[in-house]
């Protein structure tokens, strides 16, 4: 595996941070950023499920190995170099429920977060 | 030769001897370790084992250099034996220490290298396909 296809929700400034921050850390493995349901995912995947794409987090395989929600994040941690061990941590039997749980709670507030995250910060200035 | 005197021979024997032979078991076993770390590539292991048992010998040896000096009077045998060992058993403590010490290095270069070749830690949910890409 040389590259992973994340399909992103553009819309989403929670998701926007993440994606500046996966692109600046080094990596094991490429991860190329298109804004699911877009017109370039749909020609990259013609046979794929877009309307899911557009809830939960999807990374998608040179191989064509579609991961949804939280493994899909958990395959983002896997790509990169400093953070392998936490994703095979997470992934361990003990963690991997605990870790699904609150990435999904993450996941399904994304734009309330956000929200929070803004009001965080201005009290902070 | 008095009683100090010949403690610090012996004391000299004893630490450069344990010394030598912690560090041959180090090197002989150790070797193992390092061929897997670096995937088969001996040269490159037997090369870092090296360097590893030099810095081994050098802490060692300079602990022992260091320690020799007893700082006391010694005059009867019992208490050239008993200082004797003191001494000595400082030393097999300083070198069962960096014995785990060593042992710790390997083990996390070995474990750093599983980390970097782990396959995905999940299954995929499904397969799509994908342009130039043949599903065989």
């Amino acid at each position: 595996m040389r590259e992973l296809t994340v399909l992103y929700d553009s819309q989403c400034g929670l998701c926007r941070r993440a994606q500046a921050w996966l692109i600046s850390k080094p990596k094991y493995v490429e991860l190329a950023f298109v804004p699911a349901s877009s017109d370039e995912a749909r020609s990259r995947y013609p046979q794929l499920n877009h309307d899911l794409t557009v809830n939960d987090l999807t990374v998608i395989s040179d191989e064509g190995a579609v991961y949804r929600g939280p493994k899909a994040w958990l395959m983002c941690l896997w790509a990169l170099r400093d953070y392998r061990d936490w994703a095979l941590r997470l992934s361990s039997p003990e963690l991997l429920p605990t870790a699904k749980r609150v990435i999904s709670t993450i996941s399904q507030n994304r734009y309330q977060l956000e929200g929070l995250g803004s009001v965080v910060l201005k009290g902070a200035r | 030769m008095n009683v100090v005197v010949a403690s610090y021979v012996l004391y000299l024997a004893i630490s450069i001897a344990l010394t030598v032979w912690v560090a041959r078991t180090l090197h002989k076993n150790g070797r193992v370790f390092l061929v897997d770390v670096f995937h088969g590539n001996e040269p490159l292991a037997d090369s870092v084992n090296h360097l590893l048992v030099v810095g081994f010998y050098l802490i060692n040896l300079g602990y022992v250099s260091l320690a020799l000096k007893l700082g006391y009077a010694v005059n009867t045998a019992q208490e050239g034996i008993e200082a004797l060992s003191a001494k000595v058993g400082m030393v097999l403590v300083v070198l069962g220490a960096m014995h785990f010490f060593n042992l710790f290095i390997f083990s996390r270069m070995r474990r750093r290298a599983s980390v970097t070749e782990a396959p995905p830690p999940v299954m995929p949910d499904a397969y799509t396909p994908v342009r130039g890409y043949n599903h065989a």
